[in-house]
């Protein structure tokens, strides 16, 4: 293998290793939650392994988008990965190795620096070869600006401009004639997959897929009422674990499911007997907006200071609906609709505002929240734009609101000390905690 | 029925809109609203709005829930512009259609879109007629007062317009040109409707003669195609597929740039000038790409981040004195 193409997988396989080492001491001294933090550890080294086996042996292998169907490669025994997930690989997750270094060099880009950081650090990546270069590029057009932005950026590189590339694009509407234009936008996918791999689609397999992932989108939406008891059950981790275990590799997997049946399990024992992971919880928040790189720090912090759990959030809360896997037309129909209005991000952002009030208000109800935290992302305009509604929602909920304005990214747009005083002043205006 | 093209000239402040659009959203979409809110869009009947960017989409959500306008759509928008975008698009212009008629009660035939049609093809040939005057090595016009013009083709009855248009070109074809500038300059961006902001940096001692804006040549490049029969298709046909794309279409930009290297050539361009509105992301990736592009064409380019009013004058004045200098003009 060459320097450059060693060094593409160089972050995976840093992460892999680090992963690696930390999977024997779980398995060892699993403590309370090790069963349930194990499964998803394996998941990333089982995806980061089957990367670098189709780097080092020229396999085919996909660059994809976070909420284009795992189901369709799956079923079509296509290897992808998320290259927005490389960011977190060995870099971002918890305040990793490269984040500062990263960042000083993403701010050397001729890159505005109010745009997007998650998305300028996606595109120093890019420069620094620290992509594997797939065989073909599914991308995505959708939810923010950024997204559709980067992908001239990122197309003119000259490692990657020859790389075969398809992007669904999706509508604004959310009706029976949306969800038809993109699930022809999905079959198209298929045929591009097809033209650049040479694998094909089984109908019949990618039922099984679907009928498997189905289940799990059914527990984890089991495991979201549990959320409502209060105490809440979980900490941050594993709840906001959901997406990511569904939507990586192994989709369709039963070993999947079992993990959900595990988390449910291991809820209604908590809920049941009164013990909660977090311990003399007094505030239940609602955050609504991914999370920060830094959030371990954060997230703990607000639970030992304060005893305030994060009891939904923005990335494990989206009302999925289940796929109807009778036809042809009704998997792609389905796989359509929860690609382009049911995800994390997708689901608030790429259309009307309308979701982003409802979500509010039957969190708030149904969670019991005592108040909304709109971390605010520098790089979510629309959101930004939608936080008056947002705000109006809470007023007539009666639920405190705060806007943080930070970046999910880098640490230092708004330092975590800023942001844990603001968030300390808010509760303690607000007599909370 | 006549169009008019939301802008927000003359706004002085965004403190009713503020409550609404945060402090990291552009200011175009701000200034509007604000205007609305103040009642200086009451005078419209209808407004029909587009996902064109995420701070210009959420204007709607907005327009609906504190405006009284009676007609207030969105169209989707593809960010595509392949077949299949054409014809969602195509579709979407015929449900505003029926929606049109039977809000307004008016008919909105095939023949009348036709006619409307060739009326504005004819605006935009009148157009690209004084853009070609500009090519001259004197230019009988300046970049700001062919701004102005632009912006009166989006607001006036086109019939109108375009009477005035020829009595224009006519006089101009006997004007002498503009001898006295230093440097020929091209404008890259998005939404510029404020000719004093041209009229600065031609004060320094330029000439704009070039631009590829939104209020400028991407409106008036090519024609909607009269041969082809459904005029709704050759609306979707024009929107999606053949004029001058914004950043925000996706897998455009090697025609964009295309687009920008040509007119560097035809209108003999000595430096350009990219002018992003400030919280811009789609114009914020792609000045990326233009930085590149520009060195690997070698040729000079400034960067400059603005706000939707003119603002930071002396500033832009230093700069742009500056990227003269650098020029060696």
């Amino acid at each position: 293998m060459d320097d450059k193409k060693e060094r593409s997988i160089s972050r995976i396989r840093e992460e892999l290793e680090t992963y690696e080492s930390i999977i024997p001491l779980l398995e060892l001294e699993p403590g309370e939650m090790g069963h349930l933090q194990l499964p998803i550890l394996k998941n990333i080294t089982e995806q980061h392994r089957k990367t670098l086996e189709c780097v080092e042996n020229g396999l085919p292998f996909m660059a994809s988008q976070y909420t284009n169907p795992v189901e369709i490669l799956t079923a079509m025994d296509v290897h992808w990965y998320f290259h927005i997930q490389q960011l977190f690989a060995g870099s971002g997750t918890g305040g990793g190795p490269h984040i500062a270094e990263d960042l000083e060099e993403a701010d050397k880009l001729n890159i505005p620096r109010d745009c997007c950081t998650l998305i300028r650090l996606g595109q120093y990546l890019q420069v620094a070869g620290l992509y594997p270069l797939p065989t073909a590029y599914l991308a995505l057009t959708i939810p923010c600006d950024s997204i559709a932005g980067w992908h001239a950026a990122f197309m003119h590189h000259q490692d990657w401009r020859n790389i075969p590339v398809f992007a669904p694009d999706a509508p604004y509407h959310n009706d029976d004639r949306a969800i038809g234009y993109y699930a022809q936008q999905m079959r198209e996918m298929v045929e591009f997959i097809t033209e650049h791999t040479g694998k094909t689609m089984d109908i019949d397999h990618l039922r099984e897929v679907v009928e498997e992932t189905n289940k799990c989108y059914a527990l984890w939406m089991e495991y979201n009422e549990i959320r409502r008891s209060s105490p809440t059950p979980h900490s941050y981790i594993l709840p906001m674990s959901c997406f990511f275990q569904i939507n990586t590799s192994g989709a369709g997997v039963p070993g999947k499911r079992v993990w959900y049946e595990d988390m449910i399990a291991d809820a209604e024992m908590r809920v049941k007997e009164n013990k909660p992971e977090v311990p003399g919880q007094k505030i239940r928040a609602f955050w609504y907006d991914i999370q920060p790189f830094y959030f371990g720090e954060i997230a703990s912090w607000m639970e030992q200071e304060w005893g305030a759990v994060i009891a939904m959030d923005m990335v494990s809360y989206c009302p999925y609906d289940l796929i109807d896997t009778s036809t042809e037309d009704s998997l792609f129909r389905g796989l359509a609709k929860r690609a382009f209005q049911d995800g994390p991000m997708i689901h608030q952002a790429r259309g009307l505002a309308d979701n982003v009030i409802h979500d509010i208000q039957r969190i708030v109800k149904d969670y019991k929240i005592d108040c909304v935290i709109f971390p605010g992302h520098m790089g979510h305009k629309d959101m930004a734009a939608s936080s008056s509604l947002m705000r109006e929602v809470c007023r007539e909920l009666g639920v405190p609101f705060l806007y943080l304005g930070l970046d999910v990214a880098d640490y230092r747009y708004m330092t975590i000390d800023e942001i844990k005083d603001k968030i300390s002043q808010f509760f303690t205006a607000m007599g909370l905690g | 029925m006549l169009g008019f093209r939301i802008r927000a000239t003359g706004s002085q402040g965004t403190e009713l809109s503020d409550s609404f659009f945060s402090t990291i959203n552009c200011t175009f979409p701000r200034h509007a609203f604000n205007m609305a809110l103040k009642g200086e869009f009451d005078f419209i009947d209808g407004l029909v709005l587009f996902n064109s960017c995420d701070h210009i989409r959420r204007v709607y959500d907005h327009w609906i829930r504190q405006m009284e306008t009676p007609f207030v759509k969105i169209l989707s928008l593809p960010k595509k512009a392949e077949q299949a975008q054409v014809e969602w698009f195509r579709e979407e212009l015929a449900i505003l259609r029926d929606d049109m008629q039977n809000h307004f009660g008016v008919q909105i035939t095939d023949e009348k879109l036709r006619q409307a049609i060739k009326l504005h093809n004819e605006t935009r040939r009148l157009m690209r007629q004084l853009y070609e005057l500009r090519k001259a090595d004197n230019p009988p016009i300046t970049g700001a007062q062919t701004l102005a013009i632009t912006v009166a083709s989006t607001a006036m009855p086109p019939e109108r317009f375009n009477q005035l248009m020829k009595e224009l070109l006519n006089d101009l074809g006997n004007a002498e040109g503009i001898t006295d500038y230093q440097a020929r300059l091209m404008i890259l961006g998005r939404e510029l409707d404020n000719p004093g902001y041209l009229q600065v940096i031609e004060d320094q001692g330029a000439l704009v003669v070039a631009d590829s804006l939104c209020f400028g040549s991407r409106i008036l490049w090519k024609d909607v195609d009269e041969s082809i029969d459904d005029p709704l298709a050759a609306l979707a046909q024009y929107q999606i597929a053949e004029r001058p794309s914004c950043a925000r279409m996706f897998s455009e930009y090697d025609k964009r740039a295309d687009y920008v290297r040509q007119m560097l050539s035809d209108f003999n361009v000595d430096g350009t000038i990219y002018s992003r509105m400030a919280f811009c992301e789609v114009w914020g990736f792609e000045e990326y790409s233009m930085i590149n592009d520009f060195k690997e064409w070698d040729k000079p380019l400034l960067c400059l981040d603005r706000e939707y009013t003119l603002s930071g004058v002396g500033q832009l004045r230093t700069r742009i004195q500056a990227f003269l200098e650098t020029m060696g003009k």
